[in-house]
């Protein structure tokens, strides 16, 4: 099936009252739930996911693509007006956008993050469109040692660009991997690291340890805070829209941020997260003291929100180019899109365009649909946000911690995993005070049991040879990469290690 | 700031302790087969050195670095994950609504400003809406009250 064809299909399949009702409640809570501090796609995602059973496949996950990328739209006005981000790719935005909503000029700094996250996603949705199905088809190629080469990419990928350093999050890999490996193993029936608990014969509800990594460290952090006062935003359409002065300003940092988003949304292991930060700091080399530019950034610039909301919403919607033509999660949020998708029984990958046509078309399509809605619905509905970003985050919270637990126990009906998600969210609020980042982990969790899988079957086929690896030129290409990759961060470190003693000798 | 970098030698002697017992656990337990024929102990075994090596990499550097240390919001810590103890210990023989009632109350302890009218009601709000949420709306197969 062409491209064109792909596209009329998509259309077919994305209209149905169904598909557009659940894409619009998705969007909707996505953007609630952005909004929201404490709570992100990532926690919505994991908790709809048991949902998802009694909903058709492709509605339940045009629903949950469209929590995650909702849920940026509505990251930034959080981070604008309370200067507490939604979600991680959107702290950037509350640097400069909060600088300009003390300014006053608060509509200004929403339309902006509106218009630019709408036009990143839509860019990002026609490179997604054009390079899916060619990716897809060099994926066909792929057995399994260029399978396990790739995902060791990724995880390499995302242990030196995340942050924190590159040995810490590589230490999360492998211990997300470990954690993966929990339970019975497919392959001879053993029982593995369940240290005789029953419950994990099945192996570690994905739901509690991604609620307890991320959701819970969010919570314990915020739960003391009195939170950030919400300032006053003019939200007359008239006073938010961009003068010509300002849109000239405003287009080519959408460009610049889409093309960084993209980059990083496709390479797996790196996502939305990651590209909203690469360009703040291209933004700001880029725009800050030129001559003739007025702002600077400590005065508040637009720039330094186009840029990074184009990009972490292109990131988003690049993200799914790895997973649904090669079944490799971009990040964390897309590993767990991959066990939405293994849940009902489809395939994500090369095979996924010619078995499943109806399914990635129709999701395509659905990711115009539902962010032309998040325009189209947000700019009138900013107020309606704004009012929810009033509650004190101290009547939210309990509130958020009982819809986890029962989103954990809804996973299998089992008591323990609520004990579990406790106990996993002691772990990982320990994890945050000693500097790891969870994000790895999470990875390493979902990649983990597909790489074994892999690295036994290629192994089998070459009878314990290695050689494999490198004769074939994808998987060569790819362990060069990640050879680099390590390098670089080694290199990296020794570099800071030297400036640190010579600033110390200086002193 | 203190003489050494503490969460970088806790954070990799921790690393240390657990790759190594992985690997250990593993050797003893699981068979861990060759490179032609990897048994269920192979990746365990590895990777629990390799967390051990990363951890040794981690731990050297933080022993000669200043750092600081981090602050525990232990109260906190203690009572939103006490309240999901005391959640998952209520629902099975109690139900949603006291389970969601005393995991409510459990978490709003610590809070200074609201009064305890003020908790109360957070928490019968909270119940009723997690109530319309999880079985008007989803229809989830949960008991709503005590077994009595």
């Amino acid at each position: 099936m062409g491209t064109f064809e792909g596209l009329l299909y998509g259309l077919q399949t994305a209209t149905t009252p169904t598909m557009l009702f659940y894409s619009f409640l998705g969007v909707f809570l996505g953007t609630f739930v952005g909004v929201l501090p404490g709570i992100g796609s990532l926690a919505a995602i994991s908790l709809l996911l048991p949902v998802t059973y009694y909903i058709p496949s492709t509605a339940a996950l045009a629903m949950l693509a469209g929590v995650f990328y909702g849920s940026q739209y509505g990251g930034s006005i959080a981070a604008i007006l309370l200067n507490l981000p939604g979600t991680p790719s959107n702290a950037v935005t509350s640097i400069q956008g909060y600088q300009l909503a003390r300014q006053g000029k608060a509509g200004l700094a929403l339309s902006t993050a509106m218009i630019s996250s709408f036009a990143g996603s839509i860019l990002g949705l026609i490179v997604l469109i054009a390079i899916g199905p060619l990716l897809a088809r060099v994926g066909l190629e792929f057995g399994p040692p260029e399978y396990f080469c790739l995902m060791l990419l990724g995880l390499i990928a995302a242990a030196s660009v995340g942050e924190g350093g590159a040995a810490r999050n590589l230490a999360m890999v492998v211990l997300g991997i470990l954690l993966g490996l929990v339970g019975m193993d497919v392959n001879s029936g053993v029982q593995r690291l369940n240290f005789g608990i029953a419950e994990l014969i099945d192996g570690i509800n994905l739901v509690a340890l991604a609620m307890g990594f991320f959701g819970l460290s969010e919570i314990i952090a915020s739960a003391g805070t009195s939170g950030g006062k919400v300032l006053d935003a003019d939200t007359s359409l008239s006073s938010m829209m961009p003068d010509k002065q300002a849109r000239r300003r405003i287009l080519p940092a959408i460009f610049r941020g889409t093309a960084i988003g993209s980059f990083f949304g496709a390479m797996p292991g790196t996502g939305a997260g990651i590209s909203s930060f690469m360009s703040y700091a291209a933004e700001k080399r880029l725009i800050s003291g030129k001559p003739g530019h007025h702002p600077n950034f400590s005065e508040g610039a637009i720039e330094g929100i186009a840029g990074p909301e184009a990009a972490n919403n292109s990131g988003a919607i690049t993200a799914f180019v790895p997973t649904l033509t090669l079944g490799i999660p971009g990040d964390v949020v897309m590993a767990l899109m991959l066990g939405a998708m293994l849940l009902h029984g489809i395939q994500p990958g090369p095979m996924m365009m010619q078995q499943n046509p109806d399914v990635f078309w129709g999701l395509v399509v659905s990711f115009g649909i539902g962010n032309l809605m998040l325009l189209v619905l947000n700019l009138p509905l900013i107020r309606l946000w704004v009012i929810l970003l009033r509650i004190p985050f101290s009547l939210l919270y309990p509130a958020i911690v009982v819809f986890i637990c029962l989103g954990v126990y809804s996973v299998s009906s089992n008591v323990f995993d609520i004990f579990l998600v406790a106990g996993i969210g002691a772990v990982g609020y320990g994890m945050s005070l000693l500097g790891f980042s969870p994000a790895p982990l999470l990875l390493g969790f979902v990649l983990g049991p597909l790489m074994e899988e892999n690295l036994r079957r290629a192994l089998l086929i070459s009878r314990g040879k290695l050689t494999p690896f490198v004769e074939s030129p994808i998987s060569a290409t790819l362990l060069a990469v990640c050879v680099l990759l390590i390098l670089g961060a080694i290199v990296k470190s020794v570099r800071r290690q030297f400036v640190q003693r010579s600033i110390e000798v200086k002193n | 700031m203190g003489q050494r970098d503490f969460s970088g030698i806790i954070g990799g002697a921790l690393l240390i302790a657990i790759g190594l017992f992985v690997a250990q656990y593993s050797a003893e337990h699981y068979t861990t087969g060759s490179l032609r024929r990897m048994g269920p102990g192979f990746l365990p075994l590895v990777l629990g050195l390799v967390l051990a090596g990363l951890g040794f990499i981690i731990l050297v550097p933080a022993f000669f670095r200043p750092g600081k240390l981090p602050s525990i919001d232990s109260k906190s810590a203690i009572f939103v994950l006490g309240s999901i103890v005391i959640f998952g210990l209520l629902l099975p023989r109690f139900g949603l609504i006291v389970a969601t009632f005393c995991a409510v109350l459990t978490c709003l302890i610590p809070d200074p400003k609201l009064t305890r009218r003020g908790k109360a009601l957070t928490a019968v709000t909270i119940s009723t809406i997690t109530y319309l949420i999880f079985i008007t709306g989803l229809r989830m197969n949960l008991m709503v009250w005590p077994l009595v």
